[in-house]
């Protein structure tokens, strides 16, 4: 049954911390655009908190001046103006919060859970601040902040909330590999190996952290033993699991059984844009004839992804929407696999730029490694 | 596109609880379009003779909720595991994780709440499939609102959930009601357990609620807090819907003593949680392993099955009434109407599991021919077991299994033990002052001795497994010379003569008197 106010009586502070005044204006101004507009949103929903409707609304809506697509500032000042009686608009918000949440991109399916959410977890952060500064002496707060940072890439400080949790409790497992995943983030990986050892000599049944040390063994020219961790996570997921089977096999290069998954879980998850794509790639690379799939018409960057490997999309075209690290990574991975057949030397290097210039944690990183270890050098 | 899971059993928790279940109901009913939607009701621990809660009070359920429904019975048994580690009668986690086994798999989402919660979407024209069914993967909570308990018992109309919600609409303007009382994270809102919609494979992958969480309380905070970790938000629907609670505090309930109150640990079970994952209860977690009985409310009801059973055992009654007696005289008369007794004989098996196998010693051969008609017509699969040492019994009679009483004593989950005279006639008067018959005096040794052997033997001759005190029934044991007899060993209660029925669990007497009769029943002597 639900429950009472007892767990408010223990950590009463909370609200008046909710009230305290909002940040001078000074700390505002500092910093890129992105950061103004997180503090701003800090200050507005402190003062929102705080009974200041006037003042949260303002500074919301500076914020998203600053950064249109700060979803937390657009869910809150929503709410704010639910509260007000403004319901048309505020319905707005709410929708246009979840939009922008269910756009952003996501770790693959075998990672640690922390990766495979979506959003700026702003509110969180701040939300998470206030608990651990008030419930002291606990794990879950600095660990849920640490969770919050480290998804928005912030991981020297997550890095810091998960050393407050292990001095809580130093053995705290998940602690541990949680620090070891915010070290692998800053490149420490030879530290975030020797974490994970542990964790997984104590759980070698610990899929996630099979898959972290994975990555960060990767990140370390150790790909032999990557595969062995991933091969230990394949074994280790069940049959239901298969989004996150197709992409630890992806990783693997252990194409047919990356197809059989990915063939299960679009059907399961037919609104994810991955998983038509890593199926087809799969399937490709596994030697299958395969008819080219219906493409989307919705301009989604997997969209235009499977649309080049379908063949309706040109290399220019593609490229021009990778416009980050990230996608740079999938769209060369891509382009590799579509010559893969006939131009072997055209794949291996496009495979060597996946490999050297994307992030260890991105499956197109380990399955490019993996073809090119097939290739040889 | 959802699974709403509830859980209580048929006891009085908190105040005025049969109306506030009722309105709930059918106020979720209400809100559900969707084919697939479904209310899973975990009645937990309801004693074996007891309908499950719904059941109860099914005449006051619209035709709806009782589609929608879908009751699984966790039987006192099952619950006997936990019984020395609680003092709670009723588990959340266990209810909650069997309803999230057993729910329909083509369900994305899995809403929990509790049994005095009414929905109204802000939306008149939506329901709450159509808004679960337009959002995004999430993890979900909105605000409780309070409705004070004088609104809800005396202007709600239990069968009229539409005009229930259009009052909420109502009153929610009109006195205020709309309070969103925010919380700390990882709990969004006060009072969170009302409204928390997770993805049902979510909840499989952070293996569902915590079991060891048997104390009370908090199991709803761990969840939020768990599903928070996994999910990184707690996204909120208040802009889609908004959620009262009918107030019910003017009685504390069972698992409310004030500053007494005993409960989880909260720093052990939500501030030091560190995981979404139980990993101990993966493979165990709502007790995959257990065959629950599902009951449902729009067919096949026990109603249906104990008038089917009756049918089939007893023809109408041709006169407008039937005489007995108690005068004192009669006492040693053992004449009974079996058509008027056999009813309330079948009251008390027709809500035990249908493959109960039922231990039936009888001294009337008519008792035995009407009672495995009623038997078979209520659908019970389990078989009457009739020892061998019961004579003059017919042969062939299905369903029926004959073998020594020691052998059968161990595969026996529940007892009757009938008082008849077996040269009874269906025609003769009852309670004239008829005389025993050197043949019913026999029989009647027999089924006497039977009796006090099972009653004494009962704690150490329980079928494999089985943890809980069996049940015995005795017919024709009021106001007779076999009252004494049947009430030194069970512990019934004292019921009108017209019943001619009496049950209950083995005695427990441990004075110097009990432990003598004991001794002597179980040697027969």
């Amino acid at each position: 049954m639900a429950d009472i106010g007892i767990l408010k009586a223990a950590i009463g502070p909370v609200s008046r911390l909710w009230r305290r005044p909002a940040a001078v204006e000074a700390t505002i101004t500092g910093g890129t655009p992105e950061e103004q507009a997180r503090r701003l949103f800090r200050d507005g929903l402190a003062k929102f908190r705080g009974g200041d409707s006037a003042g949260a609304l303002a500074d919301l809506d500076r914020a998203l001046a600053l950064h249109p697509d700060l979803a937390d500032a657009v869910m809150t000042r929503a709410e704010l103006l639910d509260s007000l009686g403004r319901v048309e608009e505020a319905r707005v918000g709410y929708q246009r919060a979840r939009d922008l949440w269910s756009a952003m991109p996501c770790g693959g399916a075998d990672r640690r859970y922390l990766f495979r959410r979506r959003g700026q977890f702003a509110f969180e952060i701040e939300s998470y601040d206030v608990v651990r500064s008030n419930v002291r002496g606990k794990i879950l707060p600095q660990l849920a902040h640490g969770n919050a940072l480290l998804a928005r890439g912030r991981a020297a400080e997550a890095l810091d909330s998960y050393e407050r949790a292990l001095k809580v409790d130093p053995k705290q497992r998940e602690a541990l590999a949680l620090k070891g995943e915010a070290l692998s983030a800053l490149g420490r990986y030879a530290e975030a190996i020797a974490l994970f050892d542990g964790v997984l000599a104590s759980n070698p049944k610990d899929v996630e952290t099979l898959n972290a040390r994975g990555i960060a063994r990767l990140a370390s020219g150790r790909l032999a033993e990557a595969n062995e961790d991933w091969q230990a996570q394949l074994n280790l997921l069940p049959a239901s699991s298969s989004a996150a089977r197709g992409c630890v096999a992806m990783r693997l290069g252990n194409h047919s059984v990356a197809y059989a998954e990915f063939e299960v879980a679009r059907t399961k998850e037919p609104d994810n844009g991955y998983w038509p794509l890593y199926r087809l790639a799969a399937g490709r690379l596994a030697g299958m004839v395969i008819d080219a799939p219906a493409v989307p018409g919705d301009g989604r960057w997997t969209s235009l992804l499977l649309g080049y490997l379908a063949g309706q999309v040109g290399e220019d075209s593609l490229l021009e929407q990778a416009i980050s690290g990230d996608r740079q990574a999938e769209a060369r991975f891509q382009m590799g696999v579509a010559a893969a057949a006939t131009n072997p030397a055209v794949a291996r290097r496009h495979w060597k730029d996946v490999v050297e210039r994307g992030h260890p944690a991105l499956i197109e990183v380990a399955a490019a490694s993996n073809a090119l270890a097939r290739l040889g050098s | 596109m959802f699974s709403v899971i509830l859980y209580g059993r048929n006891d009085s928790h908190g105040y005025n609880l049969h109306k506030r279940a009722a309105i709930s109901f059918n106020a979720l009913a209400e809100v559900m379009s969707d084919p697939d939607d479904e209310i899973l009701f975990v009645d937990y621990n309801t004693p074996d003779d007891h309908p499950t809660f719904p059941e109860a009070i099914h005449d006051t359920l619209t035709e709806k909720a009782k589609k929608v429904m879908r009751v699984l019975r966790v039987r006192p048994d099952e619950h006997a595991r936990h019984r020395l580690q609680t003092h709670l009668v009723a588990l959340e986690s266990q209810s909650r994780n069997i309803a999230l086994r057993r729910s329909n798999p083509r369900n994305r989402w899995i809403l929990y709440t509790n049994t005095d919660m009414l929905l109204v979407p802000r939306n008149k024209g939506e329901s709450l499939s159509d808004i679960l069914g337009g959002v995004p993967d999430g993890f979900y909570q909105v605000p409780r609102f309070e409705i004070p308990e004088m609104l809800w018992e005396a202007a709600f109309d239990r069968r009229d959930p539409a005009g229930n919600l259009e009052k909420l609409r109502d009153w929610s303007v009109r006195f205020h009601l709309n309070q969103v009382v925010h919380n700390y994270m990882p709990m969004k809102y006060d009072a969170l357990g009302d409204f928390q919609a997770a993805l049902r494979d979510d909840m499989f992958a952070i293996h569902g609620f915590d079991e060891s969480m048997i104390l009370g309380w908090h199991c709803d905070s761990n969840l939020a807090a768990r599903l928070a970790l996994y999910r990184g938000r707690v996204d909120t629907l208040v802009d889609k819907v908004f959620g009262y609670h009918c107030d019910h505090t003017r009685v504390a309930a069972a698992n409310n003593k004030g500053r007494a109150t005993r409960m989880n640990d909260q720093d052990r079970y939500i501030w030091n949680v560190a995981t979404p994952y139980i990993p101990e209860q993966a493979d165990s977690w709502g007790w995959p392993e257990v065959e629950i009985e599902e009951i449902r409310l729009d067919r096949d009801t026990p109603y249906q099955r104990f008038t089917a059973g009756l049918d089939r055992a007893i023809e109408p009654a041709t006169l407008p009434f039937i005489q007995s007696s108690l005068d004192w005289h009669l006492y040693e008369d053992l004449t009974y109407d079996l058509p008027h007794t056999l009813p309330f004989v079948c009251d008390q098996v027709v809500t035990y599991p249908r493959n109960t196998s039922l231990m039936l010693v009888a001294a009337r051969a008519d008792f035995v021919e009407s009672f495995a008609k009623a038997w078979q017509g209520m659908g019970f699969t389990g078989p009457l077991l009739i020892p061998q040492e019961c004579e003059g019994i017919p042969a062939g009679l299905p369903g029926v299994e004959r073998a020594p009483f020691d052998v059968q004593l161990a595969k026996a989950e529940l007892f009757v033990f009938e008082f008849g005279l077996a040269t009874q006639t269906p025609t003769e008067p009852v309670r004239t002052g008829r005389g025993i018959a050197p043949l019913d005096r026999k029989r009647l040794k027999v089924v006497e001795r039977l009796f006090k052997r099972a009653a004494a033997r009962e704690g150490d001759s329980r079928p494999e497994g089985r943890r809980t005190a069996r049940r015995f029934i005795g017919v024709n044991v009021i106001y007779n010379k076999f009252w004494t007899t049947f009430t030194n060993h069970v512990g019934a209660n004292i019921n009108p003569f017209c019943s001619q029925v009496l049950a209950g669990p083995p005695r427990q007497d441990d004075s110097m008197k009990g432990k003598v009769l004991k001794f002597r029943a179980r040697h027969s002597i």
